[in-house]
């Protein structure tokens, strides 16, 4: 009785262990092929099976879009700075404090409009169908990620106007 | 080879050794009581059967080598596909954070 259970056991930490160790080898191994540390581009490459000169198109849009949004990133951490020097009373504080804010709200809605706009660009400069999924799948990791603090939101006095936001 | 019963003057003695073998008669309730017997009797032990026979399938060297490459692929293939995804959501990653300014996270 006792010797077969022995074999059993055995020959399942035998398998255990053949099978954990292929699994973590090979997801390793190909975790590292595919890992490209010093392109922020090859996930386009990957999942939307660019041609390079698909890609070399991309990168230009890509490389002339990042110093605009480096510039509005500038502008709103300014505005944020300025914002916190504020006093945190007075009358002049509070109005001052408004103006920044609503400053702060128009340069990331610039901001947020720019970003669009160069996925627009990114899209047409992919095949269409390709193009279709970039912009959807942008819209869902960029826009989507408002979602659940939008809706998680109480419904105020006067909001209603809001009601035929998606 | 002759048969000795094949002889002439042996056949009355033959015949008579024939009808002399009678079959007794069985005892009473003989069937009933042949089944009790075996209700009665031990059950061969089932579990040290197919642990024994799982043990002996375990040490045949080809399931043991059928099993190992099974197992060893299946775990290469399961790994790829893990950690293709794994690079794939990195590499996702790092592309939102290099087009999405902080300042809209």
């Amino acid at each position: 009785m006792k010797r077969p259970l022995l074999i059993l056991l055995a020959a399942l930490s035998l398998g255990a262990m053949i099978f954990a160790g292929a699994y973590f080898a090979s997801r390793r191994t190909c975790e590292m092929c595919q890992a490209k540390p010093a392109d922020n581009l090859a996930w386009l490459q990957m999942e939307f099976h660019l041609s390079d000169t698909e890609m070399a198109r991309i990168r230009t849009l890509h490389e002339s879009y990042l110093p605009q949004c480096a510039a509005l990133c500038n502008r709103i951490a300014a505005q944020q700075d300025e914002l916190d020097r504020l006093p945190a009373t007075g009358t002049y504080a509070g109005s001052a404090a408004q103006a920044i804010s609503n400053e702060i709200v128009r340069l990331r809605a610039q901001c947020q409009a720019q970003m669009l706009q160069h996925f627009v660009m990114v899209s047409q400069a992919m095949p269409p169908e390709a193009g279709r999924r970039y912009l959807a799948k942008m819209r869902e990791l960029t826009l989507g990620t408002n979602l659940p603090m939008e809706q998680a939101m109480p419904s105020m006095p006067g909001a209603a106007s809001h009601d035929h936001h998606p | 080879m002759k048969n000795p019963s094949d002889q002439p003057a042996d056949r009355p003695l033959s015949e008579l050794l024939r009808e002399a073998r009678v079959s007794p008669a069985l005892p009473p309730r003989f069937q009933e009581s042949v089944w009790r017997l075996i209700e009665a009797s031990p059950a061969p032990a089932r579990t040290a059967g197919w642990l024994e026979s799982l043990a002996a399938l375990l040490l045949r060297p080809r399931f043991a080598v059928a099993a190992a490459t099974a197992l060893l692929f299946a775990g290469i293939l399961l790994g790829s596909h893990e950690g293709s995804q794994l690079a794939r959501q990195d590499a996702q990653a790092r592309y939102v954070a290099a087009v999405m300014p902080g300042s809209l996270r």
